[in-house]
C-alpha cells in the first residue's frame, strides 16, 4: 500500500528532476520514502532521486515498485496552484494511482515496471575536484555557452573554477575564483560536456542555492543538490564528450 | 536556377515554373523504347492486364486524378513485372523506363474525401482492381485519343501516357489475399495499424501503397496521392520496426556494408550505441537532379524518432526502412550512419523504390567489421568520390556518436 500527502510544488520539482532525462520511470516505494534511479535512452546521463518520508506531510507505505508515465503527472500538475497539497493513493489491484488535489481527483493508469528500462548500475568514480556554487550561477553559465556552442568545458585549476564554450567563430568564458564560490576542493579537472544535456539538467538545479559539482579529467560530471529543505536528494551523472581536435 | 533547389524539389515545382525543365527533358526520350510505339491514335480504347496498378495524382488536391494503369496488349505474367521492384533490379535503367512506359494511366477526377462514397463507379472499379495481387485483364475507353509521353518524378516510378477515361471494365475476378479482404472492411482500425498488419501478413509494400492511395484503408478514408502514400508506408513501417529495436541489445561490432544499385552508392555503418539514424546524401555533378555542381545534404534522428518531414524527402524514409528491417532482423540496436552517393549512372529519375531497394541490396552483402569508428570511416571514404571533408562536416549525429562518451564506459 501507498498513501502520501505532498506539497504540489515539491511534487512538481521532483517530477521535473526526472523528466529532464526520461519520459517514464520506476519508483521504488518503501516505508522510508521514494527512490528512483534512471538513465536516459542514450546512456549518457543518469539521475538518482531520493525523497524520504519526512519530506511528505503524510506518508504510509509498504515496499513496492510502480511505473509512472512522467508526462501525465506533469500535465496534471500544470493546472494546480503552487501551495496546494496533493494526496496520492495507490490502488494495487487495478494498478492505478489517484491524485486528489483540492476538489479535483485524477486517476492514472500505471505502467508495468518491467517494461521500463531497468535501474542502471552506478559507476564508482574517484572525482578529485569539487565545486559548490549557487544553482543560478550554473544556469547562467550554461545559458551563455548555448549562445555560441553545443558543448562546454568545465575546468578546475588551482583555486579557479571556470566554464568555457567555444563555437566555430565565438567563445564565451565564465571565471569563478574561490571567493565567488560557496566552496572549492582543488584537484586536476578538465572535462567537456554536451549542452543538450546540461541545459536540461541545470533547470531543476537552478532552484537550489547550493549545487555541488564533482569533476575529473575527461571524466563524468556529478551534480548534486537537495530539494525540500534538504530532505530530498537529487544527483545527476553526465558522461563527458571527447575533445575533438 | 539554384541547383540544390532541384535536388530538394525533385519536380514538385518549388522554382515556380509550371513544368519542371528536368522532367520535361525526359518526357521526350520515347526513342529509348521500342515497345512504346503503340499506335494509340487508331483507337480510343485500350485492353491489357493491369499489374495491377492504380495511380492517384496530387495536382489540384483535394480534387485529384485517379484511376487504373493499364499496359495495352500486355498480358498476365508480363504485366506483373511492370509493378515489381525486385524484378527491376535485374534490368537496366532504360529497360525499366521502357517497361513502365507501357503503363497507360486512365484518369477520372475524384475528390479525395469521396473515397467511401460508392457513387463513382470508376473509383469503385479502381478500388476493386487495387485489391488484387495478380494481374487483371482490363479495358478502358477514353474521351479522346491518348498522347504518347512519359511521366517522371523524384518519388514515383516512371509511367506512360495518360488520358481521361469515359469508362473502364475489369474482365476477370481480382485475386484478393485473405488478409487484404478482411482488413479493408475494418472501418474501426486506423490506417497505421492496418498497414502494419498487412506487412506482418507478407503483403508487399507496393500492394499496401496501392490500397492506401486508392482510399481503402483506415477509419476516415481518403484517396492519398501515390507519391505521398509511398513515403507514408515507408515511414509507418519504419516506425514499427523502431518500436521493437529500441528494446534490443546493442550490436556487437562496428559493422560496415557497401553496395551500389543504379548509380546509388551506399555506405551503411552500424555503431554499437542506442539507436539513431543519419543519412548523408551526396549528389555528384551530372546526375539527374544536380546539374553541373555537387550537393551534399544531411538529416538525422535520435532514439525518439523523426518529428516533421525530412528535408531529404522520401529517400530519407526509404533508406531508413532498409536499415531498420536489417536491425529488426538481427534483433539488435545500433546507431546507423549512412552515406548515399548519387553518381552520374543515375541519369533518369526512377522513383524512391531505388533508394529502398539499393539499401536493402547493400545490407545483403557481407559486411566488414572494424575496431574503431575512425577506421571504418577511412575505409568508407576510399570508395566515395565526394571528398571526406565535404560529407563529414554535415554529419552531426555521427559527430555526437564519436565524441559523446556513454556512462557504461566508466565501469
Amino acid at each position: 500500500m501507498f498513501k502520501a500527502t505532498i506539497d504540489a510544488n515539491l511534487l512538481k520539482d521532483s517530477i521535473e528532476s526526472l523528466s529532464v532525462l526520461v519520459d517514464e520511470a520506476r519508483f521504488r516505494i518503501s516505508p522510508e520514502g521514494i527512490a528512483v534511479r534512471a538513465v536516459d535512452p542514450a546512456n549518457v546521463a543518469m539521475v538518482s532521486f531520493d525523497l524520504p518520508a519526512s519530506a511528505f506531510d503524510g506518508f504510509e507505505a509498504d515496499d513496492s515498485e510502480i511505473g509512472i508515465d512522467l508526462t501525465k503527472i506533469t500535465d496534471i500538475l500544470g493546472v494546480v496552484d503552487k501551495n496546494e497539497k496533493v494526496l496520492m493513493e495507490l490502488d494495487e489491484m487495478s494498478q492505478k494511482l489517484s491524485l486528489h488535489i483540492g476538489g479535483l481527483s485524477y486517476t492514472i493508469s500505471l505502467l508495468d515496471p518491467s517494461t521500463i528500462r531497468a535501474e542502471p548500475k552506478i559507476p564508482q568514480l574517484e572525482l578529485p575536484a569539487e565545486v559548490v556554487l549557487n544553482g543560478i550561477d550554473l544556469r547562467k553559465a550554461v545559458k551563455a555557452a548555448e549562445k555560441v556552442s553545443d558543448h562546454m568545458l568545465l575546468v578546475v585549476e588551482g583555486d579557479l573554477f571556470f566554464m568555457e564554450a567555444e563555437g566555430d567563430t565565438d567563445r564565451v568564458r565564465l571565471d569563478m575564483p574561490r571567493d565567488q564560490l560557496i566552496d572549492l576542493k582543488p584537484g586536476n579537472a578538465r572535462s567537456l560536456f554536451s549542452l543538450d544535456y546540461l541545459s536540461d539538467i541545470v533547470k531543476p538545479a537552478s532552484k537550489s542555492n547550493e549545487v555541488t559539482l564533482s569533476l575529473g579529467m575527461d571524466f563524468p560530471l556529478k551534480i548534486n543538490f537537495t530539494i525540500s529543505n534538504s530532505d530530498g536528494k537529487v544527483g545527476y551523472l553526465l558522461a563527458p564528450r571527447i575533445e575533438s581536435d | 536556377m539554384r541547383q540544390n533547389l532541384c535536388i530538394k524539389c525533385k519536380g514538385k515545382g518549388l522554382c515556380g515554373r509550371p513544368t519542371c525543365p528536368i522532367l520535361k527533358k525526359f518526357k521526350s526520350i520515347e526513342s529509348i523504347s521500342s515497345k512504346i510505339n503503340i499506335n494509340f491514335k487508331s483507337s480510343d480504347s485500350i485492353f491489357g492486364a493491369s499489374p495491377p496498378a492504380v495511380f492517384v495524382g496530387r495536382y489540384g488536391y483535394p480534387s485529384v486524378s485517379a484511376g487504373p494503369m493499364i499496359p495495352p496488349f500486355v498480358s498476365g505474367n508480363d504485366a506483373m513485372a511492370l509493378e515489381n521492384p525486385k524484378k527491376w533490379l535485374k534490368i537496366g535503367i532504360e529497360d525499366i523506363i521502357s517497361a513502365r512506359s507501357q503503363l497507360v494511366r486512365a484518369n477520372t477526377k475524384v475528390n479525395v474525401k469521396d473515397a467511401n462514397s460508392h457513387d463513382n463507379p470508376l473509383l469503385l472499379k479502381s478500388q476493386e482492381l487495387a485489391l488484387s495481387k495478380k494481374p487483371i485483364d482490363t479495358e478502358a475507353w477514353f474521351t479522346k485519343p491518348i498522347k504518347n509521353e512519359l511521366k517522371f518524378d523524384g518519388v514515383l516510378t516512371p509511367m506512360g501516357p495518360s488520358g481521361t477515361m469515359k469508362n473502364f471494365e475489369i474482365t476477370e475476378n481480382p485475386k484478393v489475399p485473405t488478409k487484404v479482404d478482411y482488413l479493408i472492411y475494418d472501418t474501426d482500425a486506423l490506417a497505421k495499424d492496418v498497414v502494419l498488419e498487412l506487412r506482418t501478413g507478407n503483403v508487399p509494400n507496393e500492394h499496401i501503397t496501392r490500397l492506401l492511395s486508392i482510399g481503402l484503408l483506415g477509419r476516415e478514408r481518403r484517396l492519398v496521392p501515390t507519391r505521398w502514400s509511398i513515403t507514408a508506408v515507408d515511414d509507418m513501417a519504419g516506425k514499427d520496426h523502431l518500436q521493437a529495436i529500441r528494446d534490443y541489445q546493442q550490436i556487437g561490432d562496428i559493422t560496415l556494408f557497401s553496395g551500389e544499385t543504379f548509380g546509388n552508392h551506399f555506405e551503411i555503418l552500424f555503431i554499437p550505441r542506442s539507436f539513431s539514424y543519419e543519412l548523408i546524401e551526396a549528389w555528384l555533378p551530372r546526375t539527374v537532379w544536380s546539374g553541373n555542381t555537387a550537393w551534399v545534404g544531411a538529416d538525422h534522428e535520435g532514439i525518439d524518432g523523426k518529428k516533421g518531414y525530412s528535408l531529404l524527402a522520401g529517400g530519407y524514409y526509404a533508406a531508413r526502412l532498409g536499415a531498420l528491417e536489417y536491425l529488426d532482423g538481427i534483433r539488435r540496436q545500433a546507431a546507423v550512419f549512412m552515406v548515399r552517393e548519387i553518381r552520374p549512372d543515375y541519369w533518369a529519375p526512377l522513383g524512391v523504390w531505388v533508394v529502398r531497394e539499393a539499401a536493402r541490396q547493400t545490407l545483403k552483402k557481407t559486411p566488414q567489421k572494424f575496431d574503431s569508428i575512425e577506421m571504418a570511416l577511412v575505409d568508407m571514404s576510399t570508395r566515395l568520390r565526394t571528398p571526406y571533408a565535404d560529407w563529414m562536416e554535415k554529419a552531426e549525429m555521427l559527430s555526437n556518436v564519436r565524441h559523446q562518451r556513454t556512462l557504461d564506459s566508466f565501469f
